[in-house]
């Protein structure tokens, strides 16, 4: 048994290796240089930020499909700070105070009506994906707001410290501090015991809504870093800078062996999954798959991951009395 | 009264305050040819939500739906440019094409065990890419491609000032009706969506009746691109993007509660046009498009969480009054 659960612990890490061997002999040329390198750091650091957060609502069985368009939002809400500030460096700190705080705020409403309304994750998370692209929308009369200014901003993308960009710095420590949050503290060992069996959690004593609103605010919280991020590489804000992110986070956090169900799932697993979504897009970009067309690939591997998982857990529970399954969705 | 009775003049009643707001605010919004229009809108959200209805009936839910119409306009497109065959067999091929996408849902659903929503947001993607993938491309581009054959255009017209699709809508909305109420599957659904382990024990296929709900799903998708694409006389690979979101919304908003084994077709109904009529009231009062996604967005949180509550109140209700009973 012991021996299985390593093997599995380390099958995601080979892929990732023959990934990078495949590319690098099929693309001698353009892969393994310095600039691609960096770019392909680049995709996974803002992935990687957002699944650090994600990863929390997703161990309780719930989902967050608002993070992309909560990147548009916080995007949005920094840049204009700042041009509204006269591109100065008081406007950058107000601005990312003011991002981060919609974050929360979006956070806190997403698991206050999950907890208290018991209304499926997926469906509120929907419905106010669509309010903040409106709002990101009104917000910028639905034009690109460029932001070349001050360098306070633009060097949280762009920034470099040896050789990588400061974004992915941003993600080893958020990854870390997750990390820490989920294997060091009570709060983490809560999660994934909410997420493996809420009525038994609460039973136990655990107070299952207070778990659910921290789970939520952090997914809100890292969507709204994850926009500043990219905001600051791409030196602008607008409406749907995020779109795509909602899918390409969950991609990850599946392949990387985080079950959808609740309470099964680390973050050291996420991250080799972003790390592989980041290679992927990377890989068929460079043997020149439209972008339109990778849609194909994506839901593929999603699809074979998830059933791949499914029917290890299937092999593993035939012993026991008890098989938990749950509605598409989830309660929590 | 029924709990499923009251809860659907409740959506009724939340459609009659809309219109009323609409009407006093404006002379253009009451009048027969607007009508037409909101009835039309809502016939091509309504026929996919004929589908989508038996799915959530199941607690499932179909994500896919706006990529499969997509996919079954490029595939009658790529028959219309491409080959001679008469226009009845490139409508049939474009039916097939969406309902085989509904039986990919429903394959890997019930077959490999995937929860509903991941698997429906993963064919969501690959069904699109599919759609760029076949799309006709000039000098390299993708185009939108015309669909002006006379005989199909027709499907978009209007016979009396009634839409052929209005026709269509409510004749797919009686029988789904019937099914629902009146047939073994139509009960199976209901089982499968209160209670799947009892549905199991007591000898239903629920893989199958699971599988058979995604694939009339994709079979309504189907339908609704033919009428959207003769109303458009073309197709774009974006066809039905957003569409899940709408559809969702009005079953919703008609009362299927997503845990499953509540709701039927005449709440759908309800609920399409309640959606329609917010969408032509909007455009017709100028509001920035922006406000559409807002006010949407927020009418499907509030009407999400009212059945929530309404659902405990409910059962309160009905618990009191048999301790009530067992009491006398």
């Amino acid at each position: 048994m012991k021996k299985k659960f390593s093997m599995e612990k380390y099958s995601r890490i080979f892929i990732l290796l023959l990934f990078i061997i495949v590319l690098t002999v099929i693309r001698p040329k353009s892969f393994p240089t310095v600039n691609n390198i960096s770019n392909v750091l680049w995709s996974i650091s803002v992935v990687g930020i957002l699944v650090s957060g994600s990863i929390f609502v997703m161990l309780l069985g719930g989902i967050d499909l608002s993070v992309g368009s909560l990147m548009g939002l916080s995007a949005v809400v920094t840049v204009i700070t700042i041009r509204n500030y006269d591109y100065s460096n008081k406007g950058v700190i107000l601005g990312i105070t003011l991002a981060l705080f919609v974050g929360i705020a979006a956070g806190a409403l997403h698991g206050f009506l999950v907890m208290t309304f018991h209304v499926p994750a997926f469906l509120v998370t929907f419905a106010t994906q669509s309010i903040y692209l409106g709002i990101s929308m009104v917000l910028t009369n639905n034009k690109i707001l460029s932001c070349l200014e001050p360098k306070l901003f633009t060097s949280i993308g762009l920034g470099r410290i040896g050789p990588f960009t400061f974004p992915i710095y941003f993600m080893i420590l958020i990854a870390l501090l997750s990390f820490f949050i989920l294997n060091k503290t009570v709060l983490g060992r809560h999660i994934y015991a909410v997420g493996g069996n809420p009525e038994a959690s609460r039973i136990s004593g655990i107070s299952v809504k207070k778990i659910t609103l921290i789970s939520y605010i952090t997914s809100g919280l890292t969507a709204a870093i994850g926009g500043i991020v990219l905001a600051s590489m791409t030196q602008q804000g607008m409406a749907s800078t995020g779109s795509g992110y909602d899918t390409e986070v969950i991609t990850a956090a599946v392949i990387g062996g985080v079950s959808l169900v609740g309470g099964a799932g680390t973050i050291q697993g996420a991250i080799v999954g972003a790390m592989l979504v980041g290679l992927l897009n990377n890989g068929m970009n460079l043997m020149n798959v439209p972008s339109t067309n990778q849609g194909l690939v994506k839901g593929l591997v999603i699809i074979c991951a998830v059933a791949l998982d499914i029917m290890q857990k299937n092999e593993k529970k035939v012993h026991l009395p008890f098989s938990k399954k749950k509605k598409a969705g989830g309660n929590v | 009264m029924n709990k499923n009775t009251i809860r659907k003049l409740v959506s009724a009643g939340l459609l009659l305050i809309l219109i009323l707001i609409f009407t006093i605010s404006s002379d253009y919004f009451l009048t027969l040819g607007n009508f037409m229009e909101i009835f039309r809108d809502a016939s091509v959200v309504g026929i996919i939500g004929i589908g989508v209805t038996m799915v959530i009936l199941t607690a499932g839910i179909d994500l896919s739906t706006g990529s499969i119409m997509a996919l079954v306009g490029m595939t009658m497109a790529n028959i219309y440019r491409y080959t001679l065959l008469p226009i009845w067999v490139m409508i049939l091929a474009g039916l097939l094409v969406g309902t085989l996408a509904g039986l990919f849902n429903g394959v890997i659903i019930t077959k490999f065990s995937l929860p509903e929503f991941i698997a429906t947001l993963s064919t969501m993607s690959i069904f699109r890419a599919l759609t760029y993938i076949i799309s006709i491309k000039q000098n390299g581009l993708i185009t939108s491609q015309a669909l002006k054959a006379r005989s199909f255009i027709l499907l978009g017209k209007s016979v009396g000032g009634i839409y052929y699709v209005i026709i269509v809508f409510v004749l797919l909305a009686v029988i789904g009706q019937v099914i629902l109420k009146y047939t073994r599957f139509g009960t199976n659904l209901y089982a499968v969506g209160s209670n799947i382990k009892a549905a199991q024990l007591s000898g239903i296929n629920t893989d199958r009746t699971r599988a058979l709900a995604y694939v009339i799903t994709g079979f309504c998708a189907g339908i609704a691109s033919v009428f959207m694409t003769a109303r458009l006389q073309s197709t774009t690979a974006l066809l039905g993007e957003g569409m899940e979101f709408n559809v969702i919304a009005a079953v919703v908003v008609g009362g299927c509660s997503l845990a499953g084994g509540r709701g039927d077709i005449v709440g759908t109904l309800i609920g399409a046009i309640f959606m329609a009529t917010l969408d032509n009231g909007i455009y017709k009062f100028q509001i920035n498009t922006a406000y559409q996604l807002i006010i949407k967005g927020i009418i499907i949180i509030c009407v999400v969480v009212f059945d929530s509550w309404y659902n405990n109140f409910m059962d309160e209700a009905s618990r009191n009054k048999k301790l009530k009973g067992v009491g006398e």
